[in-house]
């Protein structure tokens, strides 16, 4: 059982969960490099994220139980990271992801930043459940949350996504 | 803190922090079952579409000792997503979701901050998107009615569809294939150039 697992439970005793509080306030990151290499493959298969270590995500590691986890995530709007929200791994895994391998997936595939959806979509497993995880490897400094190094206008961004669209 | 063995890569933060992030915007692609969202979706991405699922438990279920994870009733709700890049401070993400309204927990959070929506008509069942026309009526979220013809379906005018979905008539209506990227395009030209009627200024004037 993993530590995902242990947190859920549903309503019974079970291990105090000290990494859900409040995600600390989005560190904003600044330009230039590239993401040129940003995969353009459909699922990163999660092989290609560590050899020698476990090489696959329980499904069930993370979404054991604890039903009011997910309803909180799935109705409550506002609530956590957004779905395009930007994370990016401030380490490597390590010993820690060993008995959590979702953590350790998550590590790998946001090399680069990468939106909460994709990275859900990546590691295979339910948004909900990521943005979960996440926000507890955000409190532990796994991960960084990154707004917008050019924060824009509403109305800039309609005229550059018409420009963009106009342009496909 | 990270753990002895796990890296803190070299200089990890600063990398971070100088690759460029850019400002994500997205297009909610609704209409019934079937109707054409992921298609549409495909045909304008720049990546093969990608999904993930959220999980919903059913309102009924309480927490009891069934110790095992199959037994819970939760129900998965697939959100196909695809990928524009707009340029290099903008992305562009277009969400397909499933009209049904016992999803509406999804779109709540979906259409906040949503440029607009792609409302997908489907000419064999136009009611099925009676659900979508509401809930964006009345969240204000501006949107266009894609009206997707399918083989062997009855072939309807504009006006027709405006009349069966009730719809006003500032709200576009066009007729779409969503298997064509330029119709698509054209969908999207057309649903992005409606929101900046709607949200400009000198319309109030
Ligand atoms: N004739 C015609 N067929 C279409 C069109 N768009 C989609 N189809 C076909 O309709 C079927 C369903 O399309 P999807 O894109 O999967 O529909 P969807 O809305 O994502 O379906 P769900 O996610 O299951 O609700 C596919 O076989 C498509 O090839 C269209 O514009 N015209
Ligand atoms: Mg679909």
């Amino acid at each position: 059982m993993s530590a995902e697992g242990s947190k859920a439970g549903g309503g019974h005793g079970h291990l105090p969960h000290p990494d859900t509080g409040p995600v600390p306030v989005p560190e904003v990151a600044v330009p230039p490099a590239a993401e040129a290499e940003a995969p353009d493959t459909v699922w990163l298969g999660l092989d290609s994220a560590g050899a020698g270590r476990e090489r696959f995500l329980r499904p069930f590691a993370v979404d054991a139980g604890d039903p009011d986890a997910v309803r909180s995530h799935g109705t409550a709007r506002g609530r956590g990271i957004d779905l395009l929200g930007h994370v990016v791994a401030a380490r490597t895994p390590g010993r820690r992801e060993r008995l959590r391998p979702e953590r350790g997936a998550i590590l790998e595939h946001a090399r680069h930043a990468r939106t909460l959806v994709e990275l859900a979509a990546e590691v295979r497993l339910p948004v909900g459940q990521v943005r979960e995880i996440v926000a507890d490897m955000v409190g532990e400094g796994a991960l960084q949350l990154c707004g917008p190094s050019r924060p824009l206008a509403h109305q800039d961004i309609l005229h550059a996504v018409l420009v963009g669209l106009k342009s496909l | 803190m990270a753990s002895a063995d796990s890296e803190t890569r070299p200089g990890a933060r600063e990398a971070a922090q100088q690759e460029p992030i850019p400002q994500a915007v997205k297009i909610i692609v609704a209409g019934g079952f079937g109707a054409g969202k992921t298609t549409l979706v495909g045909s304008v991405s720049e990546i093969a579409p990608l999904s993930t699922e959220e999980l919903m438990t059913e309102a009924s279920c309480g927490v009891d000792d069934t110790g095992g994870v199959e037994d819970k009733t939760t129900t998965t709700v697939a959100l196909d997503f695809g990928r524009i890049t707009i340029n290099p401070d903008i992305v562009l993400y277009l969400f397909g979701t499933p009209g049904q309204d016992r999803f509406w927990f999804m779109w709540d959070e979906l259409s906040a901050g949503a440029l607009g929506a792609v409302v997908l008509a489907d000419t064999r069942r136009l009611d099925t998107c009676f659900h979508a026309v509401d809930f964006f009526e009345r969240r204000g979220v501006p949107f266009v009615v894609a009206v997707n013809r399918f083989d062997g379906a009855e072939d309807y005018r504009v006006e027709e569809v405006r009349e069966a979905l009730d719809v006003s008539e500032g709200v576009p209506i066009l007729m779409a294939d969503a298997r064509v990227r330029t119709s698509c395009k054209e969908v999207l030209v057309e649903l992005i150039t409606h929101v900046l009627r709607v949200r400009s200024p000198a319309l109030s004037g």
